[in-house]
């Protein structure tokens, strides 16, 4: 249980602090429509992490709204990556495409999960996913090949972003066990899909990948190890919860 | 001004240009006509425009700008340039009285999707697709095949070939949206809250 319990802390902080970053952009996207659809996106991560926090609510514990709003940074699971401040439209973009890309595999495995719940939600939320990566793959296939400016912002993101990147697929202590009884394929899989996939759509641009066999991935994330951003964020997002936590919304 | 927001970065104002010039293009993305499908079995209905860089950025902004509340089952976006539009009429006339016998062409013939304004200040639907050279030879077909009962306010022809679809696999893009019921107003009811803390016992 323990096993399944830290899968799904972690799936579900990368997708609730990611989905508040992103949600930073609202009102200051480059353009409306792009504003409207990267605020939608952010708000199907949290729904997502809604959805995961619930399943771990059945396992015994706490409800979705104090796990989300009452931990401390050191309490969350998330990988180093969706916590990063979003600096420029670059980067963020650029961290959607790395993230998102794993996020799908990750659901695509899941979908096909021994522990019923977590299959059930990944085969719901395939539709959304999609979206997301189309989106993503969308955005980086045209900036990545369009002027000189956008192929130089987007690769200075994609070298910075990319050894973070690689923290997503940070190991937890129960892989073998994971693998072992059909919960998930583990990191090392997904990380290999990962590869390949990232690998087809930075191939159809004009920016390269960095050579992820020589980099050091950013960990620690997984184990409670944050940068000094995490607390920030969360101190931002409880605000109005901890005014009065027990409050009917 | 200088905004209050350290994100928030304005233009300063300033005298540019050097004397007389032609008039600049407008620094912005061109436009695409969106088109959703409510309902299966409903037909596609013109939904508004989106700005973008190309036809497929066009629909995936068109996905959440046009489809993030109503149910939806389907989705397509046209470069606004492969519209043919006829004349719009009013009252009792009809615009398909105003098309006439099209010039022959020996073009080879291409499908277009036609839609009928059927009311002014609302949206064209989709009415058929018809085998046409030219636009105005598909209206012409038209009018023969669909003109025939109603008042028809205004015609659109699409090259079907120039639209961006809906692929069947991204059929399951609107699974979950009859569940974002966070995304209507009416759904927080707060209406009803205030009445019930306004009449709270004290």
């Amino acid at each position: 249980m323990q096993s399944i319990k830290e899968l799904l802390y972690k799936i579900a902080d990368d997708q609730l602090i990611l989905g508040h970053r992103n949600s930073e952009w609202t009102g200051f996207g480059p353009l409306l429509e792009e504003d409207i659809a990267f605020s939608s996106m952010a708000q199907d991560k949290i729904g997502q992490s809604y959805a995961l926090y619930q399943i771990l609510h059945e396992l015994g514990e706490q409800a979705p709204d104090t796990v989300a709003f009452m931990r401390n940074a050191n309490q969350f699971h998330n990988c180093i990556l969706v916590e990063l401040p979003n600096g420029e439209y670059d980067f963020s973009l650029m961290r959607h495409f790395l993230f998102d890309t794993a996020q799908a595999i990750r659901f695509e495995i899941l979908a096909e999960s021994s522990f019923q719940p977590l299959a059930e939600l990944s085969r719901k939320i395939r539709g959304e996913l999609r979206y997301h990566t189309l989106h993503a793959n969308t955005f980086i296939k045209k900036l990545g090949s369009a002027t000189p400016e956008s192929i130089s912002k987007l690769q200075y993101a994609l070298d910075f972003a990319f050894p973070y990147a690689l923290g997503i697929f940070e190991e937890s202590p129960y892989e073998a066990e994971l693998i072992a009884e059909g919960i998930f394929g583990g990191e090392k899989t997904l990380k290999e899909k990962w590869i390949e996939k990232t690998e087809d759509i930075v191939r159809q641009t004009s920016l390269h990948l960095p050579d992820w066999q020589t980099l050091s991935p950013v960990n620690g994330g997984r184990h409670g190890q944050h940068t000094e951003h995490l607390q920030p964020l969360l101190d931002e997002m409880s605000e109005v919860f901890k005014i009065d936590p027990a409050a009917e919304w | 001004m200088k905004s209050l927001d350290p994100r928030v970065n304005r233009l300063q104002s300033t005298v540019t240009g050097q004397g007389i010039e032609p008039k600049a293009a407008l620094d912005q993305f061109g436009t695409f006509e969106v088109f959703v499908q409510p309902k299966e079995g409903k037909p596609f209905q013109h939904e508004g425009i989106v700005h973008a860089p190309d036809l497929e950025l066009a629909y995936v902004l068109a996905k959440e700008a046009f489809t993030r509340r109503f149910t939806c089952t389907s989705l397509y976006v046209v470069d606004t340039h492969d519209v043919y539009t006829s004349p719009i009429t009013e009252g009792n006339q009809s615009a398909y009285s105003l098309i006439e016998v099209p010039p022959t062409s020996n073009e080879t013939k291409k499908s277009y999707e036609i839609y009928h304004l059927l009311k002014r200040g609302k949206q064209h639907l989709h009415a058929g697709t018809v085998e046409a050279a030219t636009p105005q030879e598909a209206m012409y077909i038209a009018k023969q095949k669909f003109g025939s009962d109603k008042t028809i306010y205004n015609i659109w022809a699409i090259r079907t070939d120039t639209i961006r679809f809906t692929n069947p696999e991204e059929k399951d893009l609107w699974n979950t949206l009859p569940e974002k019921k966070f995304r209507d107003a009416t759904d927080y009811k707060g209406g009803d809250k205030l009445k019930s803390f306004l009449e709270r016992p004290t």
